[in-house]
């Protein structure tokens, strides 16, 4: 089968992280990611997977561009398939949604650790263990293989069937929603403000549902889009002055008196954490949805203001049903831009790179035609 | 020099191009043959001795009783003047309030009066700085009267320094400042720049509060303004006169002291931005291209101090004192003899280059909003009868319109541009939906009060000056202006004026009658 | 050793007087007597120009520190003017020429007493260079200098006198002269009134030496004589503008336009009195005690 694979190369990872330094996109070339014939992955008892379409993360991103903690480095295992935002055929034609956390029932880790067995699978605490090569999901791990390939295998308890009515593109974009219905779960009372109007941050205002919604968007795709999902958009550079009106604030210094109860940072930058502790309210808190790395800044104000900061990562089971009726309803599919072959996977990588930039949001592989695809 | 009145010129092959301004810098452009071109009229002799005359209208005022017999020892005395945004450009020291207010207290301290406070009548304006006071009142009068809180700019957000002193017939209400309401002779010195400024406006704008302010600072007055410069046609003015009524019969006595100016507005080397363009010697002709040679390589910060350090040697014309109407109707008539062009007929399209200061950037940035309420606010209605243009159709200014605002003078300024006018530009719309959460942002009003910000809700009265414009308009194009800034606004932009009338046909045919108004220095149109 | 320069014969120098005979009365050549045109004809006044614009207004700028006031009160006065100012020190008459507004500084004379400036070739001269000065005496105005005064005023010269008749002694003003009102009313000069404060610290009558200080230069509204006002009452009012103009640099215009207007402006001649009050009275305000040096900490209370 034809896969993208991600190897563990010490000199490609160098060449990665200088090339992803230039600009973000650019390690693809030299980096440690390419495009080759595997054997497609067998596993007793799981189902193989055909993928349909496979999205391209953030994370997947920056995983390409070396820029990615090496906190990842024990809870991947290579060399693996990336790809996690799968749509894809069962062998009896069932198109499927895969959830791709690998928790501790998938791993046959029995009894479960203490977060599974509270259904909270995805802080799952043995996601290295088990019979499974460590990986936090699929599309990180050696033994499923990942989306971007014509072949991937599936545990029965990862597949979600896609509903007739729901066209590719809006299945794909479950996954990605999955995670915004999991952050907009977190986000108390009070105003929310989103930081970054990417395919995350654009999926947490439409999983916010009615509430109201001020976000910050650079491009004029993202600010119409987040405009119509029924956020309040300005420029990152404004936003300051909306949250300070709507919240009545005063300013002491650059330092905002009062702010929003829940800022959501989209993003995962230095910069935008940083901002988004700029714009909390004293007492609230600071979801982080976007992926960080190892960023530098001033908690000062987190300390005086008793700001909460919290991580958000991926969904629970049910969360990931729930995903579903957000996408319809809030017709999510309109976010899925551009799709391309594997063969031009450098293209696809450049575009979603710089999706905001050239006016996308979610870029995907489209492996529907793909020959091999054919091969049984 | 003798002076020659203002005149309405015909553009044919022999016509030198026209000077427009154009924010810090100028362009100079050819008009299509048979376009007018309305030039203002030359100064006006000044006063041989402005302190005698000064002395002379004190002593012998108009309605009024002489003011040495109305100040006694023991009397409460407040002395109000106008701020920053008059004269335009600021005069050469001695300013005329200096003059005025010296001559003022010299009478009071001759009468023995104790107790005088002088406040710098500046409404929502922002609050003067010490070097603007010092500049505006002279330093003798600072140093005697700031150190001891004596001398300060009126907070129309102070609850406990304005006196509510009842409401119009109309249900206008009318706050103004405590101090003045309470004193036993209030003496208001103006600068009349223009017909607009003075009579009841003086007091019953400049120091009054924003809940007085609302009543004729809104969409609806505004566009019932025909124009401003015409008190008779001016529901701004007559809301301001029923204001004043209720000031007399409250008990506020008012010494109205007016002055009015002469339109010397540029010193050299840019004198030759007031002479007609087949007037300017070779001397002229040098000194325009070496302005302009330099300015075109100056960055725009230094371009900005540059401009904002013109004097100007404007001097005084005439100064009248007594009762308010009596007063400002003189002054009228002066500030008209200065001002009025006659001009015959309306035009479909109007074109006019834009300085770079308004009353409400001195000493600081010209941004977008500003641009509109000089355009659309000031310089359309700078006529009397008619509309120098036609209703539906198109005004064409000329500015660079950068996207900058001065952050200390103007913050809701900068969040009334990107958040307001990206929402809506329809000033009924706007007033609706946003003025409230603006007029009563604690943030605005603590800069207004303790910084030098204008008020939380002053760059929505920009917007209202221009409401009538916005109405009667076909269509606005700005020539040279950042496209961005421009389409935020609601205009058109144009890099050059000839694409600018290309555009405009569109809008009003093909042929249009053109009429550009050379302006500044001041002229009103006279629109028969 | 005290170095002697060979003193040149005659006739490379003056004769000396044979013994027994009476020499002729000869004109004499200085004191009221010096003739001080050439230092007004255009060679001169460049040479002022650069001493005043360059070493006195340096000198001036060192030792004085001025802070000029009311310049603006002469915008509308044209034509040679009188400035009538207090004098209580040698700072006063360079302090002066700095700050005299452009449009008389380099057309101005210096009223000088004969009996100390023009002593003798030297001092004549440099004080009708530097300082533009020409001869007058201090106690009376004699009808030569009056002519002559009244000459340059009529040539378009302003005038600069100190109508006390000398430095203060004690710090306190002296009655004034009526020189002043007299050319004024005689040539119809208004007269400008000035006020110097804080030169008395500097180089006051009896210093060895200048100390540096700060002062305040203070020009008034132009006086001009009401028709039939004596010589007298005139040169009272202009010191009485003087007084006025002194309050006004020590406290504030307002106050001083009160007190002025009331008749109380502190007189510039101090009590009357010669007791220790006098003294007392003054205050520091010739006090030539070193300045203190600047406090590191601010007081605490």
């Amino acid at each position: 089968m034809k896969a993208l694979v991600f190897e563990r190369s010490l000199p490609r990872f160098a060449a990665a992280k200088v090339a992803g330094a230039l600009a973000p996109g650019r390690g693809a070339g030299p980096g440690p990611l390419r495009l080759t014939e595997l054997d497609p992955p067998e596993r007793p008892g799981w189902r193989r997977v055909r993928p349909r379409l496979s999205g391209i993360c953030g994370s997947d991103l920056s995983t390409i561009d070396g820029t990615s903690s090496r906190y990842f480095e024990p809870i991947v295992s290579f060399p693996f398939v990336p790809g996690h935002e799968v749509v894809g055929d069962l062998d009896d034609g069932t198109r499927v949604v895969v959830e791709p956390v690998l928790h501790c029932a998938i791993r046959g880790i029995d009894p479960a650790c203490a977060a599974c067995a509270a259904g909270l699978t995805n802080r799952c605490e043995r996601v290295a263990f088990g019979h499974l090569e460590p990986g936090l999901q699929t599309g990180f791990c050696e033994d499923t293989g990942g989306g971007w390939s014509t072949a991937m295998v599936a545990h029965d308890l990862q597949l979600h069937a896609v509903p007739d009515d729901f066209t590719d593109e809006m299945a794909v974009m479950v996954e990605p929603t999955a995670c915004a219905v999991h952050a907009a779960a977190a986000v108390g009372e009070g105003d929310v403000v989103v930081l970054g109007a990417g395919t995350i941050g654009l999926c947490v205002i439409a999983a916010l549902g009615d509430r109201s919604v001020v976000a910050a968007a650079k491009h004029p795709v993202q600010r119409d889009l987040a405009e119509d999902l029924g956020a309040t958009v300005c420029a990152p550079s404004e936003i300051e002055g909306v949250v300070r009106r709507r919240t009545r604030s005063m300013l002491i210094g650059d330092q905002l008196t009062g702010g929003a109860a829940a800022v959501v940072d989209c993003i995962g930058t230095a910069d935008s954490i940083q901002q988004a502790l700029h714009l909390v309210a004293p007492g609230g808190t600071v979801y982080v949805v976007g992926m960080p790395s190892t960023v530098s800044l001033d908690l000062t104000g987190l300390w005086h203001r008793e700001v909460d900061i919290r991580g958000v990562y991926a969904y629970t089971h049910a969360e990931f049903e729930r995903a579903f009726a957000v996408v319809r309803e809030r017709r999510l599919d309109r976010l899925v831009s551009a799709t391309y072959p594997l063969h031009r996977w450098r293209d696809a990588i450049r575009h979603a790179a710089e999706a905001g930039r050239r006016g996308a949001v979610k870029v995907a592989f489209d492996l529907r035609d793909e020959k091999e695809r054919e091969r049984t | 020099m003798a002076h020659r009145p203002g005149f309405v010129l015909e553009v044919d092959r022999s016509t030198p191009p026209t000077l427009f301004h154009h924010g810090e810098g100028f362009r100079l452009e050819r008009l299509p043959a048979g376009s007018r071109v309305i030039y203002p009229s030359e100064a006006l002799a000044p006063l041989k001795d402005p302190d005698a005359a000064i002395r002379h209208a004190l002593l012998n005022p108009v309605g009024s009783d002489p003011l040495p017999a109305l100040l006694k020892p023991g009397m409460k005395l407040t002395i109000a003047f106008d701020d920053v945004s008059l004269p335009l450009p600021k005069m050469r020291r001695p300013d005329v309030r200096q003059r005025v207010i010296e001559a003022v207290l010299d009478l009071a301290a001759e009468a023995g009066v104790d107790d005088v406070h002088l406040i710098a009548a500046l409404a929502l304006h922002r609050r003067m700085t010490e070097a603007e006071l010092r500049h505006a009142v002279g330093d003798r009068v600072y140093d005697a009267f700031a150190p001891r809180g004596l001398l300060y700019n009126h907070d129309a957000e102070d609850p406990d320094n304005l006196a509510f002193l009842g409401e119009t017939d109309q249900g206008e209400e009318v706050e103004i400042n405590k101090r003045a309401a309470e004193s036993d002779l209030l003496v208001y010195v103006n600068i009349n720049l223009v017909s607009m400024d003075g009579g009841w406006k003086s007091t019953a704008t400049g120091l009054a509060s924003y809940r007085s302010l609302r009543h004729h600072h809104n969409v609806k007055t505004m566009r019932h303004s025909r124009s401003f410069m015409d008190q008779h046609r001016s529901e701004l003015h007559s809301s301001n006169w029923r204001m004043g009524e209720v000031l007399r019969k409250s008990g506020v006595k008012v010494f109205q002291i007016e002055t009015t100016l002469n339109n010397d507005t540029f010193p050299k080397p840019f004198d030759f931005l007031q002479k007609r363009e087949w007037d300017w010697t070779a001397r002229d002709r040098a000194s325009f291209i070496a302005v302009s040679k330099t300015l075109e390589r100056t960055p725009s910060r230094l371009k900005r101090s540059i401009f904002q350090s013109i004097e100007a040697p404007h001097q005084m014309t005439g100064v009248n004192a007594g009762e308010v109407e009596a007063v400002h109707a003189i002054t009228t008539a002066k500030v008209f003899e200065q001002q009025l062009v006659p001009v015959d007929g309306q035009t479909d399209v109007l074109t006019m280059g834009l300085p770079y200061i308004c009353p409400y950037n001195v000493h600081s940035a010209m941004n977008p909003i500003l641009v509109m309420c000089l355009g659309l606010g000031y310089f359309f209605n700078l006529y009397r009868g008619k509309p120098l243009v036609r209703e539906g159709g198109v005004l064409i200014m000329s500015h660079p319109t950068p996207w900058e605002f001065h952050p200390v003078h103007h913050p809701s300024y900068i969040d009334f541009f990107e958040q307001v006018l990206a929402d809506t530009t329809d000033p009924i719309e706007i007033e609706k939906t946003y003025e409230k959460s603006f007029a009563e942002d604690e943030w605005y009003r603590h800069l207004y009060r303790t910084s030098y910000a204008y008020h939380g809700v002053h760059p929505f009265y920009m917007w209202y000056w221009g409401a009538h414009a916005l109405q009667h308009l076909g269509g606005v194009i700005v020539v040279g202006g950042d496209p961005k800034a421009v389409r935020r606004l609601g205009f058109k932009p144009a890099s050059t004026l000839r694409d600018a009338l290309e555009m405009a046909t569109d809008v009003v045919g093909r042929d249009p009658s053109i009429t550009h108004l050379h302006n500044p220095p001041l002229l009103v149109a006279d629109v028969t | 050793m005290k170095l002697r320069l060979p003193r040149p014969a005659f006739p490379y120098s003056a004769p000396t007087t044979p013994r027994g005979v009476e020499p002729l009365p000869g004109e004499p050549r200085w004191g009221q007597a010096y003739d001080t045109d050439w230092a007004r004809r255009t060679p001169a006044r460049y040479v002022r120009f650069f001493i005043v614009e360059g070493p006195m207004r340096a000198v001036v700028r060192a030792l004085a520190s001025p802070a000029r006031r009311g310049a603006d009160r002469l915008d509308a006065v044209r034509g040679p003017v009188i400035f009538a100012a207090n004098h209580h020190s040698h700072v006063d008459t360079p302090l002066l020429l700095t700050s005299i507004p452009d449009r008389w500084r380099h057309r101005t004379v210096v009223a000088a007493a004969a009996d100390y400036f023009f002593t003798n070739r030297y001092t004549s001269a440099a004080s009708a260079l530097a300082m533009s000065a020409f001869p007058i005496e201090r106690k009376t105005v004699s009808r030569r200098s009056a002519d002559q005064a009244a000459r340059l005023i009529a040539e378009g010269w302003s005038l600069l006198i100190f109508p006390e008749g000398g430095r203060s002694p004690d710090g306190w003003g002296q009655g004034h002269r009526g020189g002043a009102a007299y050319l004024s009313s005689r040539t119809g000069a208004p007269v400008v009134p000035v006020h110097l404060e804080g030169t008395g610290r500097i180089f006051a009558k009896g210093d060895k030496r200048p100390r540096p200080g700060s002062t305040t230069v203070t020009f008034g509204a132009p006086l001009a004589p009401e028709p039939g006002e004596s010589s007298t009452r005139f040169a009272a009012r202009i010191e009485t503008a003087v007084a006025a103009l002194a309050d006004e640099a020590r406290t504030d215009w307002w106050s001083a336009r009160h007190r002025a207007h009331a008749g109380r402006s502190p007189a510039l001649t101090g009590p009357e009195t010669t007791s220790w009050r006098r003294v007392w009275a003054l205050g520091d305000r010739r006090s030539r005690r070193a300045r203190q040096a600047r406090r590191r900490w601010p007081e605490l209370g």
